[in-house]
């Protein structure tokens, strides 16, 4: 399968402390990747190396064929081709929520008004959230920011989405709404990489589970290897803790 | 001295007291106005990220000294000495002659914007960092962050501070006598010498300074309400507000 986004050998420290130690993985077309693993094994340091929120120490991160860290490339172009939802949701609390989706298309992506609009609408209604396109951000609940976030990131028309924890700032009774949201775009052929803690999404979802563990890609395989027969030790102790809390 | 004093010197001498508050309110406005724009403007050149080498480096780091220069001369005098400094000793030195109204607003201008910049920078670093990220990773360069998202959600934050300025400003350009700007005071100084009386004037203008001051603050709180709001969304509570996306494509075939 052709692959979208490749990344070799990265390496990422903050001062002294290596936070991802040599990692190799790849996301081809059409596929659903979920990473999974417990707090500071570096899965949202990963994520955010991928489209330039931090700056890996070393490595390549090939997309479509071409080293994005060559000095040469336009990293605005790139991240404009990579959609991506944070665990804070972080909606423009200036803009209401068709402007929200629309600003990245006009002011980046050069659209038309009208087109831009259009667009965002189809998505805010994929979304659930169409009637609320004149709301401001403080207005909504955390399921509908998160919402209108998913749609804000796929009216750039993104060949790939990442989900940084899309639902762990959410309450118990809203993470469903979303989740749901994700799984229909799942469906739909959407190429998306998770970080998530929701072990039930990622074994419905996922065509791939990757666990880390101290920086480092632990074990990877189809859902059903990775929750039913883990080979690792620590992946076996990883999920007892989380499915016993359940 | 009586009321009726009092009263006698306004209405003896109430166009000039007019015509000092009207200057007193123009400069102090304009300034303010130039000032915050200055202050933004110095604001998005500051937090302008600093790349690791090369001769943007080089530049930014330049600029950036330069404006912290600016910065700290013009915080670190007093208006009084830079209007002498600004009107009288540029027209000796250089021979620049200047209309004193423009150098009253210059003057005002450059010193608010000094302010206006650190409580932009404030502003500017008081942002949620998300909102930062979520400008990075939709494809956006510094200017179209700090316009599209930053700037707008500073200026509403840094309203209360701008507002404060302003009224330093209405009270502050008073300085402005010493270059003979026909501002408020310099015409209660005038009224003054004229009747040999100073209580009844410089009161008078103390209540008018007084009106002024208060009905900025007034004013700026309203606008401020109005920036903000209202606090839910109700969906269906006034029809006239709520647009639907069947009304969006309605209004556009329409157009068309």
């Amino acid at each position: 399968m052709e692959k979208v986004i490749d990344v070799q050998h990265l390496r990422k420290s903050f001062g002294n402390n290596e936070v991802l130690k040599d990692i190799d993985f790849s996301v081809s077309k059409g596929e659903v990747v979920c990473i999974i693993g417990s707090s500071g094994s570096g899965k949202s340091t990963l994520l955010r190396c991928i489209n330039l929120l931090e700056t890996p120490t070393s490595g390549e991160i090939i997309y479509n064929g071409k080293n994005i860290l060559d000095d040469k490339h336009n990293i605005y172009s790139y991240r404009t081709k990579l959609g991506m939802v944070f665990q804070q949701f972080n909606l423009f609390n200036n803009h209401n929520v068709l402007s929200n989706c629309t600003v990245g298309q006009i002011k980046v992506l050069k659209r038309e008004k009208e087109e831009a609009e259009e667009i965002a609408l189809k998505y805010l209604e994929n979304v659930g959230m169409a009637q609320y396109i004149n709301a401001m951000p403080r207005q909504l609940s955390g399921g509908q920011k998160q919402r209108v976030a998913i749609a804000r990131a796929l009216s750039m028309e993104p060949d790939v989405m990442l989900f940084d924890e899309p639902t762990s700032a959410l309450d118990p009774e809203t993470v469903g709404e979303v989740l749901k949201v994700m799984k229909d775009l799942a469906k739909s052929g959407l190429t998306m990489l998770v970080v998530t803690h929701e072990m039930g999404f990622a074994r419905e979802v996922s065509d791939r589970v990757i666990f880390m563990d101290k920086g480092v890609i632990a074990e990877e395989g189809k859902p059903e290897e990775i929750f039913n027969n883990p080979k690792e030790k620590r992946t076996k102790e990883f999920l007892h803790r989380i499915l016993s809390n359940n | 001295m009586s009321l009726k004093l009092m009263a006698d010197i306004f209405i003896n001498n109430w166009p000039m007291f007019m015509r000092g508050a009207g200057m007193t309110l123009l400069i102090s406005m304009i300034g303010t106005i130039i000032g915050l724009v200055i202050g933004i403007l110095v604001g998005i050149i500051r937090t302008i990220p600093v790349p690791e080498k090369g001769a943007k480096r080089t530049l930014l780091v330049i600029v950036n000294k330069l404006l912290s220069i600016y910065v700290e001369f013009f915080r670190g005098t007093p208006m009084i000495v830079q209007s002498m400094v600004i009107f009288y000793g540029t027209a000796q030195a250089f021979g620049i002659q200047m209309n004193r109204i423009m150098a009253g607003i210059l003057i005002v201008s450059i010193n608010t914007g000094a302010y206006m910049s650190e409580i932009v920078r404030g502003g500017i670093v008081s942002i949620d960092h998300g909102q930062f990220e979520a400008s990075d990773a939709i494809g956006m360069n510094h200017m179209q962050t700090m316009i599209n998202v930053v700037m707008p959600q500073v200026v509403r934050n840094i309203l209360p501070a701008t507002g404060n300025e302003f009224v330093i400003n209405v009270k502050d350009t008073s300085v402005l006598n010493i270059i003979s700007v026909t501002e408020l005071f310099f015409q209660t100084k005038s009224i003054a010498g004229a009747t040999f009386k100073f209580f009844e004037p410089y009161f008078i203008a103390s209540i008018i300074y007084l009106i002024m001051t208060i009905t900025i603050t007034r004013v700026l709180r309203c606008i401020e309400r109005r920036m903000d709001g209202p606090a839910s969304f109700i969906m269906a509570g006034n029809q006239m507000q709520v647009e639907r996306p069947e009304d969006i494509v309605y209004k556009k075939n329409k157009d068309r």
